[in-house]
């Protein structure tokens, strides 16, 4: 009786005021990882701005990535190309902007699904443990234990250069990785006090999973999100350029770097432009991880 | 100590056993096969497909491939290339010398970029030097080494003119050309690595110069060059060694790259070519090597612990 009561005398500005409170700590955050991590800050800025590329893509490219112009091949950079032409003279730069779209697109899909698939897997693991887990680990140190660039050139060369393709064998590589770490948070959370005490009023599994597992786990798979990100990103590119990653004209960096090759002292800039593009991006994704593991976890650093 | 080694190597077994079956059965899961590309151009019949197949052992089940492919690898034959029709195993000792060696030169050209500037930065914590060390070293582990080759290559055939000596020879035939040739993709390799090692030893480094020992050793007034480099850095070695065998998985999956750009003919190229031509018994042992590499030097690696930290060879 009392607890109903409780509740109805419970004002609405109360309870909207959690809601406040929420974007408030949020607000909170924010201000105090750009003060304490200045270095991350900027990293998420380039970041920004590289997403900010992609998307407006055909505002900021002068020329079509894919149209050839036969007359201007391997051209220097100049004022009209500014990066320069490759070997079938499109324009470099143009390539350069379209190309942040693969390597992002590529980024994206491969942390958003491996994410979700490790997650299932580790929480079930850590979870149910016993001979459930027990199966499960050994499959995940069996695929480990090759090389993750072999792994992805193995599986991306069998089932021939598409995006799609690139993108099932990073994630292949890429969801042991998560479902490791979070099998290792379930095991912890598993033994917590709040845990034992939603078991003990009667909480089924799933339940606990959900409201208890996952919300604490947010911070190890947010950092390792944004540092598999520049990994697959390298990936894509060295897939791309071993010529069984994203199939020709796509302007994929890697590809660009592949072409450019076969110019390396007559055409040096084609070199340097999409390499230079593909560890500015990295390194942003790289130090914003750092930074948020510094961050979120102030007893690692 | 033999009974962890004997327990380890029946559980590593295990697992290359499990990672065997999941790549055969990709392999042969996926469209495309060997036959067809073998007889892609030569218009052969329905029947010849089908006795190549027969001879080559592949009209049978995808089970029945495995046992008869484990059973022979077990007896140390790896089975013969299904293009080339050389012994597998004979392929792959060709070839391992130099994957090793590219491997070995890596770890040492990291160990010693990697180190100094770790220590540097764990003694100049926190202040400029250590942030700028520090962007360098995530630098270092962002740049794709592929490209670093090819700006080496560049640079160094615009400046100098001076490209590696085309054509392979091994450290025993020519070591001068041999190490000019190894020399540039080892280093690229080595450059990742380093970010890793600078990384971990600036961080075992700091916690032991935060421990009590060091606190002592400072009050008997020694200096502090040998507080360093003779307390912090050797306690801080366990890390570092660990890291090491943590980074072997991606030092092998970087020969890949460095192997194709350098024209290397090692377990990388290898394995690449092998898979492009569905050449199943290279790719299915040249996976298992690669495995076995992996977990063999991880294996090393923990009992190296004992070794290095006299207190985890007590418990």
């Amino acid at each position: 009786m009392s607890q109903v009561q409780l509740d109805s005398e419970l004002p609405k500005e109360r309870i909207s005021a959690g809601k406040n409170l929420h974007l408030k700590k949020f607000k909170e955050d924010c201000k105090r990882f750009i003060y304490t991590q200045k270095i991350g800050f900027v990293s998420l800025l380039i970041i920004l701005i590289v997403v900010a590329v992609a998307i407006i893509a055909p505002i900021i490219a002068p020329f079509d990535p894919i149209s050839q112009d036969r007359a201007a091949f391997l051209a220097a950079p100049s004022a009209d190309h500014i990066m320069g032409t490759d070997d079938l003279g499109r324009d470099v730069f143009s390539r350069l902007v379209y190309g942040s779209r693969i390597s992002l697109l590529v980024g994206i899909a491969t942390v958003v699904i491996s994410i979700f698939l490790g997650t299932m897997i580790g929480m079930i693991s850590g979870y149910f443990g016993g001979i459930v887990d027990m199966i499960i680990q050994r499959i995940m140190d069996a695929i480990m234990s090759i090389p993750a660039l072999i792994l992805a050139l193995f599986i991306a060369a069998l089932l021939g250069p598409a995006i799609q393709n690139v993108i099932i064998a990073l994630v292949i590589i890429e969801v042991p990785r998560f479902a490791r770490i979070v099998r290792g948070e379930m095991l912890r959370i598993r033994e917590s006090n709040y845990v034992e005490a939603s078991r003990s009023v009667g909480a089924g599994s799933f339940r606990i999973i959900l409201k208890h597992g996952l919300p604490n786990m947010m911070a190890p798979i947010i950092v390792m999100a944004s540092l598999a990100f520049g990994q697959t990103i390298i990936a894509e590119a060295s897939l791309s350029f071993l010529g069984i990653g994203t199939p020709p004209p796509n302007p994929s960096w890697g590809l660009m770097l592949s072409d450019a090759s076969r110019y390396m002292e007559s055409a040096p800039w084609l070199v340097l432009f999409p390499g230079l593009a593909l560890s500015i991006l990295v390194l942003a994704f790289n130090l914003f991880g750092d930074a948020l593991r510094d961050f979120l976890d102030p007893k690692m650093s | 100590m033999i009974e962890y080694i004997v327990r380890r190597l029946i559980f590593g077994i295990f697992v290359l056993f499990i990672m065997t079956t999941f790549i055969f059965i990709i392999m042969r899961a996926v469209p495309g096969d060997v036959v067809t590309l073998q007889l892609a151009n030569s218009g052969a019949s329905a029947e010849q497909m089908e006795a190549l197949k027969v001879e080559m052992g592949l009209d049978k089940s995808v089970l029945g491939q495995l046992v008869d492919w484990g059973t022979n690898a077990i007896q140390g034959d790896l089975g013969k290339s299904l293009w080339s029709g050389h012994q597998v195993s004979q392929i792959i000792l060709e070839r391992l010398p130099v994957t090793i060696q590219l491997a070995i030169m890596s770890i040492i050209l990291a160990i010693i970029i990697g180190i100094p500037i770790g220590v540097i930065s764990a003694v100049k914590q926190n202040t400029f030097i250590d942030h700028f060390l520090k962007v360098i070293s995530i630098g270092g582990l962002s740049i794709p080494n592929f490209w670093l080759g090819l700006i080496l290559l560049t640079v160094l055939s615009l400046a100098l003119n001076w490209i590696p000596p085309l054509g392979y020879q091994s450290f025993a035939e020519n070591p001068i050309v041999n190490l000019q040739q190894m020399f540039l993709p080892a280093i690229c390799l080595a450059i990742t690595l380093s970010a890793s090692i600078v990384r971990m030893t600036r961080s075992a480094v700091l916690e032991v110069l935060h421990s009590e020992f060091i606190r002592t050793v400072r009050a008997k007034g020694a200096k502090e060059g040998i507080v360093i480099f003779k307390h912090a850095l050797r306690n801080s070695l366990v890390s570092v060694i660990t890291l090491i065998g943590l980074q072997v998985g991606y030092l092998l999956g970087g020969t890949v790259v460095l192997e194709s750009i350098f024209a290397l003919p090692g377990l990388g190229s290898l394995i690449f070519e092998s898979v492009l031509v569905r050449d199943y018994p290279i790719v299915q042992s040249t996976v298992l090597v690669f495995g076995a590499m992996f977990l063999l030097v991880n294996l090393i690696v923990d009992v190296m612990y004992g070794w290095v930290d006299p207190r985890i060879r007590a418990k």
